[in-house]
């Protein structure tokens, strides 16, 4: 017991090695908000293209954009972009490395959440778009008041699901020395060779954050739900 | 007010529509009858231009439709409801919402407006109560009416009716029958797609019979039931009489 209480006391409460944690899920959680947030709008702004396009053949360029950006996010791995980001793009600028980050997985993550709110549109019946057109309202008043709530709702899931792993995902940014939160825990371990409880730690903390955003989640969709209690 | 000339409609190499050319003057009560696959739908979907016919000229109220730029099509629609077979209400809204979404968001109505409007519809159709239900909490024949509810708060100066009954449980088709019955008596223009027969002989001034993608007989009610000339039409009214 007093062998765990000494480790614990090492690894934590020396030189106040908690502040590498405490800072490193601050982190952590200001590049995960503002990319999911940057991720949002590059999703829906390229999932109304891309269905637009698909149904009524206006956008053309817009949507070849649209295909070649899903299809180079995609296709390559985060840390690869997130790197080419930081080294090549912003090489000769000085920029922060939270807003590097948080392009580069907003950038990414607008790509998946693109694909979830296509799938959305789809999923809405075309006599919805019928319904709207009949009554005289044109396709972006259909699609901003009658089309895109309904998607929004049916897509809740695979959103949130997207948005958990783009929280670990950003696990990797100390590749380009940003102190988050998996990099706090990994600079403990190097100062204490002491793997086991700062890693446990870390792990703990993003397993916390995971669990609240599901029920977050979990709550929301309860809300949504009620209008189908017949 | 509907001037058709020539129209047809194809879907890929399959003509479905394949020459049709009719006049609806206001304040007619035009019943379509007609095979499955005769086309009758797919006219009536022409009309307002949720499909674009590939040959031939709609005009409505003297306007070209036809040869139209899409956002002065979507001012005609205002005037032109439309009720459909499966009614597509919108499940994300209330009943109250339902009806007030288009007048409100086109700019025709304040909320306040559209909701005294909405409750005058409602009590129309006889469903004041459920103005805060969603639709998945009404009937099949409820939420017709609401449908046929939602059309009337645009004020249309014709209703197409897209088979209005075909989806409900027969025990339901009355209540949505009656109301339409009602909007006739006040001199609505309507023109129905339906296999209600009996609907078509009491209330229609004229009844279309369609098959194979040509009107192939029209005629006044007691003219067309009684004496049909065409023998395809004597077939079919011989099966679904």
């Amino acid at each position: 017991m007093d062998f765990l209480k000494e480790k614990l006391y090492d690894t934590f409460v020396v030189d106040d090695r908690w502040t590498y944690l405490t800072n490193g899920l601050k982190i952590t959680l200001i590049v995960t908000f503002f990319a999911a947030l940057l991720g949002i709008v590059l999703g829906f702004l390229t999932a109304i293209v891309r269905s637009t396009h698909a149904r009524t053949h206006k956008l053309p360029i817009l949507n070849a954009i649209a295909k070649l950006y899903l299809t180079v996010i995609r296709g390559t791995p985060v840390l690869v972009q997130l790197m080419i980001i930081y080294f090549v793009i912003f090489a000769s600028f000085n920029v922060s490395k939270v807003f590097v980050a948080i392009m580069a997985f907003g950038l990414n993550s607008g790509a998946y959440v693109a694909e979830i709110v296509r799938s959305g549109i789809m999923s809405i019946d075309n006599g919805q778009f019928e319904a709207g057109a009949s009554l005289g309202l044109n396709y972006p008043k259909t699609m901003i008041h009658i089309i895109l709530p309904q998607a929004f709702r049916n897509i809740l899931p695979a959103l949130a699901n997207e948005f958990i792993v783009l929280l670990k995902e950003t696990s990797v940014a100390g590749n380009i020395a940003l102190n988050d939160l998996t990099k706090g825990g990994d600079i403990i371990r190097s100062a204490t060779y002491e793997a086991f409880l700062p890693l446990i730690a870390v792990a703990l903390i993003y397993l916390a954050m995971v669990m609240i955003l599901s029920k977050l989640v979990t709550l929301l969709e309860r809300r949504l739900a009620k209008r189908d209690r017949g | 007010m509907i001037e058709v000339e020539n129209l047809k409609k194809s879907f890929g190499d399959l003509p479905i529509l394949k020459g049709i050319s009719t006049k609806i003057e206001k304040g007619e009560k035009v019943v379509i009858i007609g095979p499955s696959g005769s086309g009758k739908s797919t006219f009536l979907r022409c009309l307002n231009l949720l499909e674009k016919p590939t040959y031939g000229k709609i005009f409505f109220e003297g306007r070209e439709l036809t040869a139209m730029k899409e956002r002065e099509l979507y001012a005609v629609r205002e005037k032109m409801g439309m009720v459909f077979q499966h009614f597509h209400l919108f499940p994300h809204l209330t009943i109250r919402r339902n009806i007030t979404l288009a007048p409100v968001k086109l700019g025709l109505m304040s909320q306040a407006e559209a909701d005294k409007k909405a409750a005058e519809l409602l009590q129309k159709v006889g469903l004041s109560d459920k103005a805060d239900s969603y639709p998945n909490q009404l009937s099949g024949g409820q939420k017709q009416r609401i449908a046929i509810a939602r059309t009337l708060a645009m004020n249309p100066d014709v209703i197409l009716f897209d088979e209005p009954t075909s989806a409900l449980d027969p025990e339901m088709v009355g209540e949505v029958l009656e109301l339409m019955r009602e909007l006739a008596d006040e001199g609505m223009t309507m023109i129905v797609v339906t296999h209600e027969m009996g609907f078509a002989r009491e209330v229609a001034s004229r009844v279309m019979f369609m098959d194979g993608g040509y009107i192939v007989e029209e005629n006044d009610p007691e003219t067309f039931f009684t004496h049909p000339q065409n023998q395809r039409l004597k077939d079919f009214l011989s099966r679904v009489l």
